[in-house]
């Protein structure tokens, strides 16, 4: 048995605000297998987002204590240094999506330029594959799109275009923060589908997290259900949405198909 | 934060506390207060008179003179010393008065939606076309400069900033539940205004406080070092102004007013840093890993 | 983005009407012979004196007399000093491309080297080193610009003798070319020093904020996703989208600088605007100290214009909308 692609054990990060310390990740656990897709699950605050950022080196500049290990093809991500980490993110390592595709792009830069400085040097000329980048978005039909700004784009172009971003360091890994919470349910569909065949085509592994257990059902193989800081229940996803066995799952559950039930 | 409508006695405590935690805060809190204690007390540290002339003009810093002598022969120390009270008097002064045309303004542009508010917000930005110094000295120009006049004066000049502090805090505020509630439960305007609205806005407004009183004591020290201030109260400014004709043989006539009028500005702008920094605990903090 | 500016400037006309009729006003305010008041210090012969109530109207109600000002105003007739024996327009002229001298040299220097400083301490790794530029900033921003070229010259001008203490250049040159070039910025160097450091700071304070508002926006997050180096983020994220606001104020700052200049010009002898407003001052040349006001108040509202549209030419998200 080879050893996970990401395997995070014991992770906590205890923010501290004021005097008083937020335990947003409170010990957890979380292995990711190669090329496989593992949702994280729970409401907003439960903790999940931080977790996946923290995993990433992409927590702001915070005070905070951070123990516990993660670990990235068997090399340490807590202390590795920006060098190392640099190198993981240019080439072959992981890269990380957000929930809103407009903050999270340069409103002053042309995509292209933004896509462009993703793209490490040494693999030949840019502008042919920022255009292969683009086509496996699905953005092939928009050619001028390089020289745009992301406001004179829609909010599915725009995370189509944050996803030609992460793509550009052929990662081997993909955190996915939210990806569609901020979309039209139409456009959300897509985006998922485009994950989905990212992650097939490339054998991409991919950490989705959310708080939309449809999103969950739809592509992961495996699922963690977070609570105030920890896992409270995980497994596959097949098996954990047949047969809930903590009660906070059943209730995340019982939303979902609920708000299943009156979508259009 | 913003509800909280009057703060619990011991919940001012605490923050009495974090202000005393603040390093910036509280080296500008002393620094002040010392000014104010020198200033009270200046019959008693200083070792001359203000007005008293001795034999030696132009005197080096000696034992006899720590801080040398002017051009007349006034000793320069105590001249620091009584000068105190003018650039404290007029800061602290200016800073209040602005705090009420401000305030006034703030409160009505800001509560009165529509025509009220744009009107007035106008007439901040007119007062904001022209540079303090120039609106300042024009004013002088037509109308003198006694210690009360410029402290209007100065107010008229610097007042915009604290208006428009005040106004984003209500426009901020006015749309608020507790303000609602209190509509509904016919409360006056007044009321709404000064005992609702009010204490919730009240942080910044005193952050501005000082930092208007730092720009008040530059202007006086500006007008003094014109010639232009009253010309009854000896002002750092006005030392400096009579250092002018002396920069080649008396560079101690320059160095130590300007340092003391340097103190006091960075003593309030110290404060309001500290007082800023416990409205906002780790709004200031930045850094790129 | 035509649109802001032009919004702006539909209400920087009647901003400008109602200062010029204040300040017209104003000197009908004072107390005693108005026509003394706008002559100033200076015995007025009685043909003069009928001269000015004819061309004022002050014989007519206020009205007619704010509308004959205004049209003096209009048409370029500030007035005319008599002090100085000459049209006041032609004096503040005269002196107008000194200060701005003076002051795009001082902004030449200040922008730069607020940025940089606002930038290093934005983005410094250890809260200490943020902590000593921020203060050194604070304090040196404190500085009185007077008193600082008090102290230059004390320095550099009287103890090491390396530059002139005074004025705009020697009384008697021969120079010529290059060397006239030179000779006029060893007399710059010191007076835009001075408002350089004070100006500079400023920026310094008002870039930091930028810098940190713009290290908490989530593209920053993204381009450290990317392994952009340290440096390259700087670059290319940070530097341009932090400097737009500090455009904007060092806009303001430098409308202001062109009026403003008045310590500084009085301890260097400078003889720009500010110059002539402060003797203007001491001689009560009413009339140039009310010309000088009204100009500087224009230049101010036509700086604001500038910045808007620089403003928008610099953020797309304004330049592409209609």
């Amino acid at each position: 048995m080879t050893a996970p692609l990401l395997d995070i054990t014991g992770l906590k990060v205890h923010l501290h605000v004021g005097e008083r310390i937020v335990r947003a990740v409170d010990g957890v656990d979380l292995q990711v297998a190669h090329g496989t897709c593992v949702g994280v699950v729970g409401e907003s605050g439960s903790g999940k987002s931080t977790l996946a950022r923290a995993a990433a080196r992409l927590l702001p500049n915070l005070p905070a204590t951070i123990s516990g290990t993660a670990q990235f093809e068997g090399r340490d991500l807590l202390g590795m240094n920006e060098r190392a980490l640099r190198g993981l993110r240019r080439r072959h390592g992981f890269s990380m999506i957000f929930q809103d595709p407009l903050g999270y792009l340069n409103p002053t830069q042309r995509i292209g330029a933004q896509i462009g400085e993703a793209l490490s040097d040494e693999d030949g000329a840019k502008t042919p594959r920022i255009a292969a980048l683009l086509d496996e978005v699905g953005l092939a039909g928009a050619r001028d799109i390089v020289r745009r700004y992301p406001h004179e784009l829609s909010g599915g172009m725009r995370q189509r275009v944050m996803i030609a971003i992460a793509l550009a360091s052929a990662p081997k890994l993909l955190f996915a923060d939210e990806p569609t919470t901020a979309l039209d349910v139409t456009v959300q569909l897509q985006v998922l589908q485009a994950l989905y065949r990212l992650h097939r085509e490339r054998q991409m592994a991919i950490v989705i997290i959310t708080h939309d257990l449809a999103v969950v059902a739809e592509i992961c193989d495996a699922c963690h259900v977070m609570q105030s800081g920890r896992v409270v229940e995980s497994g596959p996803t097949a098996s954990l949405f047949a047969n809930p066995q903590h009660p906070y799952t059943a209730r995340l559950l019982e939303l979902s198909r609920r708000r299943a039930g009156v979508r259009p | 934060m913003g509800e909280r409508r009057v703060a619990p006695a011991a919940f001012r405590g605490a923050r009495l506390r974090a202000f005393a935690s603040t390093r910036h805060g509280m080296i500008g809190a002393v620094i002040l207060a010392l000014l104010a204690a020198i200033a009270i007390a200046a019959p008693l540290i200083a070792p001359y008179g203000p007005l008293q002339q001795t034999s030696a003009s132009l005197a080096p810093p000696s034992a006899a003179f720590p801080l040398g002598t002017d051009n007349i022969g006034r000793d320069i120390l105590s001249l620091i010393i009584y000068g105190s009270r003018a650039s404290l008097l007029i800061g602290i002064g200016t800073a209040l008065a602005a705090l009420l045309i401000g305030g006034a303004v703030g409160i009505l542009a800001g509560f009165h939606e529509g025509v009220v508010e744009s009107l007035l917000m106008r007439v901040v930005e007119l007062f904001q076309t022209l540079p303090a110094i120039v609106l300042v000295l024009c004013a002088i120009a037509l109308f003198g400069s006694g210690f009360w006049i410029l402290i209007g004066v100065v107010a008229l000049a610097i007042w915009p900033l604290q208006a428009r502090l005040i106004y984003g805090q209500f426009v901020r505020l006015r749309g608020r539940e507790f303000v609602a509630a209190a509509r509904v439960a016919g409360l006056s305007s007044a009321h709404i205004m000064l005992r609702e609205i009010l204490p919730n806005a009240m942080q910044p407004i005193i952050v501005q406080v000082a930092l208007d009183a730092s720009i008040a004591i530059l202007i006086e020290a500006g007008l003094g070092f014109l010639g232009l201030s009253d010309p009854s109260m000896v002002s750092w400014g006005r030392l400096l102004y009579v250092a002018q004709d002396h920069m080649g043989d008396a560079w101690w006539m320059s160095l130590f007013p300007g340092a003391a009028i340097c103190v006091t500005v960075v003593g309030f702008n110290l404060l309001a840093d500290g007082l800023n920094e416990v409205i906002d605990p780790r709004g200031a903090a930045g850094g790129l890993p | 983005m035509l649109r802001v500016a032009g919004r702006r400037a539909v209400w920087a006309l009647p901003l400008l009407l109602t200062i010029i009729v204040v300040m017209f006003c104003l000197l009908r305010a004072i107390p005693g012979d108005p026509v003394q008041a706008m002559v100033g210090d200076f015995p007025v012969p009685p043909a003069y004196r009928a001269l000015i109530e004819e061309k004022y109207h002050l014989n007519d109600p206020l009205p007619t007399q704010i509308v004959t000002y205004l049209g003096n105003i209009v048409s370029g007739d500030f007035g005319y000093s008599y002090q100085n024996q000459r049209p006041v327009i032609g004096l503040i002229l005269e002196r107008a491309p000194r200060t701005i001298l003076l002051a795009s040299a001082s902004f030449a220097i200040a922008i730069p080297l607020g940025l940089l400083l606002g930038v290093l301490a934005g983005t410094a790794r250890r809260p200490l080193a943020d902590k000593l530029l921020t203060t050194s900033a604070l304090i040196a921003y404190a500085i009185p610009t007077f008193w600082l070229g008090q102290l230059l010259v004390i320095v550099f001008a009287l103890q090491l003798g390396w530059l002139p203490t005074q004025g705009i250049g020697p009384m008697i040159s021969r120079a010529h070319g290059f060397a006239w070039i030179l000779e006029r910025l060893r007399y710059l160097a010191l007076p835009a020093l001075a408002f350089a450091i004070h100006e500079g700071m400023r920026i310094a304070r008002i870039s930091r904020a930028s810098v940190i508002d713009t290290l908490g926006q989530g593209y920053i997050v993204t381009a450290r996703a990317k392994g952009l180096t340290r440096g390259a983020i700087i670059r290319r994220h940070i530097l341009r989208n932090a400097s737009l606001p500090v455009v904007t104020i060092a806009g303001y700052a430098f409308g202001h600088a062109l009026g403003g200049a008045v310590l500084l010009e009085t301890v260097f002898a400078w003889p720009g605007v500010g110059l002539l407003l402060v003797d203007s001052i001491r001689l009560r040349d009413n009339m140039t100290v009310i010309g000088i006001v009204i100009v500087s108040a224009i230049a101010v509202v036509v700086m604001n214009l500038v910045v808007d549209v620089v403003y928008a030419l610099l953020d797309p998200r304004i330049r592409t909308a209609r």
